[in-house]
């Protein structure tokens, strides 16, 4: 909390995003099934798990941030929470009006449909007009860079066009906060050069801010302003990446 | 309610291309392609109409019209349901991944359904035609009867496509549910005349099936209009319209409520 109030301090940019006392539980057992209701007079237990627990943050507008943490400590869920996926348990996620996307492992795509089918309704949900998305169609297709497969169901690609033609969206139709969940590192190599790059020329334009979750130490590096550790839903520690990286590795490395 | 209207402004572009994209998929995945749209329905009502004119000798007027004005009803009603109960879990991918307010889902959905019961519709006046049951005034009452028809299946797949959610085996009751109200609904026979004079519980039965359900009343005022030329009661379609309305404002503030948890349980 100390170190977050340093930064904020140093500069007095707009916010873009306020995390205020976020909480999110996950209750395991909320599905139940009328048949085994009948069989099982017994009330079946409710183990709540807690993901997010109590993180209060404030993301000023144009900086990338970077979120680092180990597997389950509540990385994805942060950024479902911001994206408006699911409501917080208790505390507030403020976005002053921003527009969001979420990109993360096999974006919101119907495998029935075709990319440019996909392209026009991933562009509708994140609310941009028609005409907006066919002006930026040509864009998108030439940056997925999957030849005709873009005419086809979107069941018959690969898992790494999959991810390119999703990068591709979502980094060509720009919303004012992007999310990306952890896809930096697939594609070809030539297309991670790629969406490396245009990463870098969304850091540039200045009112976009973006927030990364990756375990990969140089990207977190070269890209952040600063980095975000999380643990057990915690914040753990904030600050520089460099050195917040550096504690973190430590951290996994001694265990 | 604001919000749902604000939503639907917002999102129904959405809703369309997703319905037109889905049916377009439809047809590019089958071999018969939309030729299955109406060949679907026009086999059912061959088959029906075998069932009961020949095997059941019953010799209603018009039979074929007869049945496909009831069967174009009921499908519509009945993909409206049992399509809602998984409809969430089945838009797993997009659910996830950006938010969206879940009827629209059932919007875009209910679109796919309508389209679908319009085919239909247009075959019905081409089977009148055919059949050569005259053509009146009171044909137009078949409008508001389809409105009616809508709202209500909206109402209730909005409020099943919550439960759906949670309750991972609601599509087995559903499907219970659906074959139960087939049979009660009248399609292959007259309700009224059938049951007019059969009593139960000291109710009169076919008073009780024709208006209390509302699909059962739905298909009686369409053949009322479409094929007697006469007008529907009023009283009941105003009555089931407004309850459709209130299921819709239940359905729709449930979903409201509850829809952020809703990525956390699929």
């Amino acid at each position: 909390m100390i170190l977050k109030k340093k930064y904020l301090n140093k500069k007095d940019n707009k916010i873009a995003i306020t995390i205020k006392n976020l909480t999110i539980t996950y209750k395991t057992i909320k599905k139940f099934s009328i048949k085994k209701n009948l069989l099982r007079f017994k009330k079946s237990k409710l183990d709540t798990f807690t993901a997010i627990d109590d993180v209060s943050y404030d993301v000023e507008a144009g900086k990338i941030i970077g979120i680092i943490g180990k597997n389950g400590s509540g990385k994805s869920t942060l950024l479902r929470a911001i994206a408006g996926i699911f409501s917080p348990d208790s505390g507030i996620i403020d976005l002053h009006d921003n527009t969001v996307s979420l990109l993360s492992i096999g974006v919101g795509f119907q495998r029935k449909l075709t990319g440019i089918e996909n392209i026009y309704l991933n562009g509708l949900l994140l609310g941009f007009t028609e005409s907006e998305i066919k002006e930026k169609m040509n864009d998108i297709i030439e940056f997925a860079d999957i030849g005709d497969f873009i005419y086809k169901p979107v069941q018959t690609y690969s898992s790494g066009m999959y991810s390119k033609l999703a990068f591709a969206i979502t980094s060509i139709l720009e919303t004012d906060i992007i999310l990306i969940d952890e896809v930096l590192s697939v594609g070809d190599a030539e297309f991670q050069k790629k969406s490396y790059d245009r990463m870098k020329e969304l850091i540039t334009a200045e009112h976009r801010t973006v927030l990364i979750v990756s375990h990969n130490a140089s990207t977190i590096k070269e890209l952040c302003d600063e980095v975000i550790w999380l643990h057990d839903g915690k914040i753990k520690e904030i600050g520089e990446p460099g050195a917040v990286m550096d504690n973190y590795l430590k951290f996994m490395g001694r265990k | 309610m604001i919000r749902f209207f604000i939503n639907i402004k917002k999102y129904y572009k959405y809703a369309l291309y997703q319905a037109k994209a889905e049916l377009k998929a439809e047809v590019a995945n089958s071999y018969l392609n939309w030729i299955w749209w109406i060949l679907d329905p026009l086999f059912f009502m061959i088959i029906y109409s075998f069932v009961v004119q020949v095997v059941f000798g019953n010799s209603q007027k018009y039979f074929p019209v007869f049945v496909f004005t009831a069967l174009t009803c009921w499908d519509f009603f009945n993909r409206m349901i049992s399509g809602s109960v998984k409809l969430v879990v089945n838009n797993r991918t997009v659910v996830t991944k950006v938010y969206i307010p879940k009827y629209i889902l059932l919007l875009s959905k209910s679109f796919t359904y309508l389209f679908k019961y319009f085919i239909s519709f247009v075959l019905l006046l081409i089977l009148m035609l055919f059949f050569k049951v005259p053509f009146t005034w009171s044909m137009l009452w078949a409008i508001p009867i389809t409105f009616v028809l809508y709202v209500v299946s909206f109402g209730i797949a909005s409020i099943l496509m919550h439960f759906g959610v949670y309750v991972d085996d609601l599509a087995n009751v559903t499907n219970i549910v659906l074959r139960f109200l087939f049979y009660l609904s009248g399609i292959f026979y007259d309700i009224k005349s059938r049951l007019e004079s059969k009593k139960f519980c000291g109710l009169n039965l076919s008073y009780v099936l024709l208006r209390y359900n509302p699909i059962a009343n739905i298909i009686y005022e369409m053949r009322v209009t479409l094929l007697d030329g006469g007008t529907p009661s009023i009283k009941w379609l105003v009555a089931w319209f407004i309850m459709g309305i209130i299921l819709t404002i239940i359905g729709v503030n449930t979903i409201h409520e509850y829809e952020n948890s809703y990525a956390k349980v699929i």
